[in-house]
């Protein structure tokens, strides 16, 4: 017993010195912050980027990031105005693909979600309104529902776009219907927990945040032109945030850390941190700053500062955590940003690939390389796992060893 | 001291604004000619110019010419390809983010627009042997530069302003007017970002000002002779 006890009391240190997670099961990493908690990973780039392992180049159209499981590898694509769930292995070769539901084809044709995986079952949304559980290992769905046919949302503009947030028993989305604004289902029936009227509106493409407080759990996501808090225990909103910019694409996921919150829009208030009140019922604005915008391509909080690219005026920003007063900028294009193990990656629009290592307020530029691979806009948010830098870029996932040697 | 220096500023700007007058039109063109590289810009018989129309969203654009009359505008409007072409003969044009993206012919005006931007050479090379009449209507100033001003009466009657300053002899400016909805629009292009490729000055960067709209293409590549199949000229049978 001895034995086996230090057997894995080693493992543990190993698998920790090692500091390679092995597994992505959601948008934007394990907190859905953009922080991936890797270590030993490269601090500079050659001129040629990181070296390229495999690419698979069959995924149809999309936007959406992989997740990745010790074994499978899973993202979504459009292919025919079909959207597919596909499954490659670790090595990225085709596994299998499993249809999901019609995908949006109006304008930015292509797959928008990323999956979220909670063990065997993994969660997936198609542009015109299929919510499905599928079983991850056969790609067999277990249960779909409909946003259109059965909670009457509206068709947007944009498509139904967000990446299931899962808590517990819950799955959770908004069709943005007047009467059902945000929607609970039973993530191993799918049948409705609870509908949250909300504020009655459209949705607006965001993939929520759950924020995990000692007396509740909220549910925080953008509605057409509010910030919503919702009880995920009985679906009651707590508070709302509303927008001044007048747009309905309020994409990116909002974070809270120590007891305030923060988020970045592009068509409404710009960049704002809320308090958050210790029992989650009430919000205070601390500040807004509406030079600061963006559409689609997260930030990044470290410490005092936070990160994100300017979509109004194509810069990367370096905002001050506490004041909001923009500290620094960068000349990068706008585009999305994750980090890890000390570096911000940053994949711009012109499909520039690139990290810098935050310095307080200064974005140290530590190397980038044109992302040549793939087909359309480069909007998807990379992924790191294990090491590995995977990038998606329309039909192509790429896979790049980003490990320091 | 100071209205001896105001003295002294209105005379330089006098001054040049008299030598740009100097010349005379065939003079001011020979003089852009020379500076374009026009000697051996006749010897190149394609193009191919790779870059990003830049203005809320970034649009990935490629635009191919093959001399002596073919034009092909390749561009990403919300993610989707639309085209714009002139074959030799006729325009036309796709238009996917109307949810109709099977190829059409282009109105008369609009075709006009795209034989002209199939000309490698450009208007102002020659213009009488094309039929176009071109007059020197003085100077003008384009982004602090004094510019020689070029009105040119095309041969379908449309008239276009080009600008072109008066010590570097290179196209700062095209003013042309475009009818929309029975209103007359007045569309600027500023050419900026000179550099040469195979010695010969592109301009890598295309602000447009359209109405008070503006963009910018931004060329990350301009390749000269390479092979291009003509084939992509052909508008695609209806299905």
């Amino acid at each position: 017993m001895q034995i086996k006890l230090c057997f894995l009391t080693v493992l543990c240190i190993v698998l920790s010195v090692c500091g390679y997670s092995q597994e992505v099961l959601q948008w934007r990493g394990p907190d859905r912050t953009g922080f991936y908690h890797e270590s030993n990973l490269l601090k500079s780039w050659p001129e040629t980027g990181p070296p390229l392992l495999w690419e698979y180049d069959g995924l149809g159209a999309g936007y959406g990031s992989p997740v990745i499981s010790n074994s499978t590898i899973y993202v979504n694509g459009e292919i025919d105005t079909i959207s597919y769930l596909f499954a490659l292995n670790r090595s990225g070769k085709f596994l299998w693909k499993a249809p999901i539901g019609k995908e949006w084809t109006l304008n930015y044709p292509g797959s928008r979600n990323t999956p979220t995986l909670v063990n065997d079952l993994i969660y997936v949304t198609a542009g015109l309104g299929t919510v499905a559980c599928l079983d991850a290992k056969t790609g067999e769905k277990r249960w779909s529902v409909d946003m259109v046919s059965d909670f009457h949302a509206p068709l947007n503009r944009f498509g139904f776009s967000e990446s299931l947030v899962v808590s517990g028993n819950s799955v959770f989305f908004s069709p943005g219907n007047a009467d059902s604004n945000v929607v609970a289902l039973d993530r191993f029936t799918g049948k409705i927990q609870w509908i949250c009227k909300g504020l009655g509106q459209m949705t607006s493409y965001c993939s929520p945040a759950i924020i995990r407080l000692p007396e509740r759990e909220i549910l925080v996501t953008f509605s057409k032109s509010e910030l919503l808090g919702i009880d995920t225990k009985d679906g009651t909103l707590l508070w709302s945030h509303p927008q001044d910019g007048g747009g309905d694409v309020h994409i990116n996921t909002p974070l809270f850390e120590n007891g305030f919150i923060y988020y970045i829009t592009g068509d409404g208030n710009g960049s704002v941190k809320l308090k958050l009140s210790a029992d989650g019922k009430e919000i205070t604005e601390v500040w807004r700053n509406s030079a600061c915008d963006n559409t689609m391509g997260g930030f990044i909080k470290l410490n005092d500062y936070i990160y994100t690219a300017s979509y109004g005026r194509r810069y990367w920003y370096t905002l001050e955590a506490n004041t909001g007063k923009i500290v620094d900028s960068v000349k990068f294009d706008k585009g999305v940003t994750i980090f890890a193990d000390d570096i911000l990656y940053c994949y711009n629009e012109k499909g520039q690939l690139g990290i810098f290592k935050p310095n307080g307020p200064r974005m140290e530029a530590a190397g980038s390389f044109k992302v040549t691979p793939g087909s359309k806009a480069h909007y998807a948010h990379p992924v790191i796992c294990g090491g590995k830098l995977y990038v998606r870029h329309g039909r192509s996932l790429m896979e790049y060893d980003v490990k320091r040697k | 001291m100071k209205t001896r220096v105001l003295v002294f500023g209105l005379f330089l700007s006098l001054a040049s604004g008299l030598m740009a007058q100097e010349l005379n039109l065939e003079q001011v063109l020979d003089k852009y000619y020379q500076a374009g590289c026009f000697d051996k810009l006749k010897h190149v018989k394609t193009i191919i110019m790779t870059g990003n129309l830049v203005q809320q969203d970034l649009m990935p654009v490629k635009i191919i010419r093959v001399r002596p009359d073919k034009y092909m505008m390749e561009f990403d409007v919300a993610d989707m390809t639309a085209y714009q072409v002139f074959d030799g003969q006729n325009g036309w044009m796709t238009a996917p983010w109307t949810g109709n993206s099977v190829p059409q012919a282009v109105t008369a005006e609009r075709a006009i627009d795209l034989k002209n931007k199939a000309d490698m050479d450009g208007i102002l090379y020659h213009p009488k042997k094309k039929g176009h009449n071109a007059e020197l209507a003085g100077t003008d100033t384009v982004n602090g530069l004094t510019v020689y001003k070029i009105k040119v009466t095309r041969q379908d009657g449309g008239i276009e302003y080009y600008f072109i300053d008066h010590s570097g002899f290179m196209l700062q400016k095209r003013l042309y007017f475009r009818n929309s909805g029975g209103k007359e629009l007045s569309i600027e292009n500023f050419y900026k970002d000179y550099r040469k490729v195979d010695g010969i000055p592109f301009a890598f960067i295309v602000e447009t000002n359209n109405a008070g709209r503006v963009n910018e293409i931004q060329f990350e590549s301009i390749e000269l002779n390479k092979h291009v199949d003509l084939k992509i000229f052909t508008m695609p049978a209806k299905k």
